[in-house]
């Protein structure tokens, strides 16, 4: 036990202290300034326009660009901890100089997941602080002490989310040969599960169920109109049946459900019901099936990547 | 019989991709402690499997083994604490400095806290790396690497220590002060094993080998004991010099029973026999009036004796 603590003690400095962690943050602010900006742009127009109602309090106005930013900055994050956790030190003989000493196998997997949690939390706390600072400032709007509420479990979920690509990392670099060979297989997993799954989901959906609008809505009928919400609630169903093959859509759900927002491909998908605000306590009901994926998705990787790595011949 | 090595029928079997590699196969080694230990044998033939084996690195397919008389499955983590690995090939952390490196391998080996920077700074001095101890490791050439690899066994204060390669990529400068190195710690007690396939730039150090060779053992023992083993079944080669009447000495010699050969090269005399026939020879001499200058048998090498057995382990392959 305590020479996990030394591992972890070890692997969080070098993190900390290393080039990656350090360009990631920075690409992280200047990102977030970036967004900051779209924000505060979004306001100055939506206040501009007569009739449109701004959207209410902190959350309303901030959490869209809060959840976006952190949907890229998670994964990135985990996946950058994560790739070359095993088999760089495979590659370096560094693995072989510690499993000479009087440990077990375990406290170095168990040491390195440790780290890479609290590096992820410190690296994801500043970044939302950060943001959500950013943001209260250009929006002159403060979150009230039930939002703030909510950010803190955001932050604690999205901590859970770049665990999840951590520990997907994690199995690439046990079972890998060479730190590249993980790396590239992370990246273009990544890239499938950001970009790829999202497009072929609306496409199947699209070609599944083409929605004719052949006429005006104001000329339909009232059956005529039920078909065509019937049309689109099953369009959306099948969109988020394919998403839900990525973590990063479970990870969304989560958000909207714990900023109590509507954003992206939730839009319109439930009930009249749900539209209206929800609390804490509903959303985390509501969240706790994408929330279980998420636990459970991180957990296996990591049990696989252990399990493999408890065998696994070094050479 | 205290052993620091020993093995029962030790097997490792690497099946990988398809292929089947009996790397280690019913190894039976018996090494007794305060030995420098050579395990000699040519590339591939097995010595870092087995040392894996031995400090718990990799799991045996069969047999058995204790290190220390713990048992290399089930009480590793005993081995790994009294026996100081310099495995190969190995890597430090490049970031961190030589001290930094130590220190975490010293805090691995629950190395107390206060006494942490004392431990690290006594065995990188014994390596004479203390000068550069604040230096990152990526600057280090081979032979700084090498000797920070010795440092790192040290640090635990080993009973045994096991050093694969130690000289691989080393500079006949940085191989001498290995040897020196080598000579303190087994002055100081320690038992040392030297694996290598590089037989003269160790071999000369050790007191007891054993020679592998597709990870088979060909032979083991005390170098002595091998020795002379080889020159009763080789026969001894004594060198003669003497002075007059050469010609008559050579005939006279050439009449002993155990004499197969004798001949001239040069102002010397050198003779085959399968027993030490120098004072028979010295007889002979003075009843010829003659004076001998040298009389003394030569010994096979260690090359010689590694040669011998792994020749015939050649042959025995091709019968
Ligand atoms: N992890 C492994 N997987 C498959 N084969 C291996 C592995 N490690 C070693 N071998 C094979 O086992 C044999 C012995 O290798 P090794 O123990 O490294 O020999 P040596 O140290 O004497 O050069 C070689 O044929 C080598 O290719
Ligand atoms: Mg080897």
């Amino acid at each position: 036990m305590p020479s996990m603590f030394t591992v972890a003690l070890k692997e969080f400095s070098d993190v900390v202290k290393g080039r990656r962690f350090i360009v990631l943050v920075i690409v992280f602010g200047l990102l977030l300034t970036v967004a900051i900006a779209s924000v505060y742009l979004t306001v100055m127009q939506s206040i501009n326009i007569p009739g449109i109602a701004m959207p209410r309090g902190f959350l309303g106005r901030a959490a869209y660009t809060l959840v976006t930013m952190m949907s890229y900055f998670a994964p990135i994050i985990g996946l950058a901890l994560g790739f070359d956790a095993m088999s760089g030190e495979k590659e370096k003989g560094t693995l072989k100089i510690v499993l000479a000493q009087p440990v077990y196998r375990d406290t170095v997997i168990n040491g390195k997941f440790l780290a890479a949690l609290l590096a992820t939390s410190l690296a994801i706390l500043v970044a939302s602080i950060a943001n959500i600072g950013g943001a209260a400032f250009v929006l002159g709007v403060t979150p009230t002490g039930e939002e703030v509420a909510r950010l803190v479990l955001f932050i604690a979920f999205s901590i859970l989310f770049a665990m999840t690509y951590y520990s997907i990392a994690v199995l690439l670099s046990t079972i890998s040969k060479r730190t590249t060979q993980s790396m590239i297989i992370g990246v273009v997993l990544w890239a499938i599960f950001t970009f790829v799954i999202p497009i072929i989901a609306s496409l199947v959906a699209f070609t599944a169920r083409p929605i004719r609008i052949g006429q005006n809505i104001q000329n339909m009928t009232r059956e005529e109109m039920q078909r065509l919400m019937e049309e689109m609630r099953s369009r959306i169903a099948i969109t988020e049946a394919i998403n839900s093959f990525t973590p990063n859509y479970h990870f969304s759900r989560i958000a909207q459900y714990i900023l109590n927002i509507y954003t992206g491909i939730a839009i319109g998908s439930r009930t009249s019901a749900e539209v209206r605000s929800i609390s804490i306590m509903e959303g985390l009901t509501s969240a706790w099936p994408n929330i279980l994926v998420l636990v459970l998705i991180t957990a296996i990787a990591f049990i696989a990547s252990y399990m493999i790595f408890m065998r696994q011949e070094i050479r | 019989m205290s052993y620091a090595i020993e093995t029962y029928n030790l097997t490792k079997i690497y099946k990988s991709e398809g292929k089947t590699v009996v790397a280690v196969d019913h190894l039976n080694l018996n090494v007794e402690k305060g030995l420098v230990f050579g395990l000699l044998g040519p590339n591939g033939a097995g010595k870092t499997t087995l040392i894996m084996m031995l400090t718990g690195l990799t799991l045996p397919t069969s047999g058995s083994g204790k290190v220390l008389g713990y048992d290399i499955v089930k009480e590793s983590l005993q081995i790994r604490k009294k026996v100081g690995l310099l495995p190969d090939p190995f890597g430090f952390y490049d970031h961190l400095t030589a001290e930094q490196n130590l220190e975490y391998i010293a805090a691995l080996n629950d190395v107390p806290k206060a006494e942490r920077k004392k431990r690290v700074e006594d065995v990188l001095t014994a390596v004479g790396l203390y000068e550069v101890k604040d230096r990152k490791v990526r600057g280090f050439s081979r032979g700084m690497k090498q000797r920070l690899g010795i440092a790192q066994a040290l640090i635990k204060d080993p009973e045994l220590l096991i050093f694969d390669e130690p000289t691989a990529g080393l500079d006949p400068e940085g191989a001498r002060a290995f040897r020196e190195q080598v000579g303190r710690l087994s002055k100081e007690g320690k038992t040392i094993m030297l694996s290598t396939h590089l037989l003269f730039e160790v071999g000369p150090l050790c007191n007891y080998i054993a020679v592998i060779n597709r990870g088979k053992l060909i032979v083991q023992g005390r170098v002595r004991e091998l020795i002379e083993k080889m020159m009763v079944e080789e026969g001894y080669r004594i060198r003669v010099k003497a002075t007059g009447d050469v010609q008559t000495l050579i005939a006279n010699i050439a009449q002993l029973n155990e004499v197969s050969e004798v001949k001239r090269e040069g102002d010397t005399i050198l003779i085959k026999a399968s027993r030490d026939v120098r004072s028979d020879v010295n007889k002979i001499a003075l009843s010829l009036g003659l004076e001998i200058s040298t009389l003394q048998v030569e010994e096979p090498t260690l090359e010689d004796l590694f040669m011998k057995y792994y020749r015939r382990d050649e042959v025995a392959e091709h019968a």
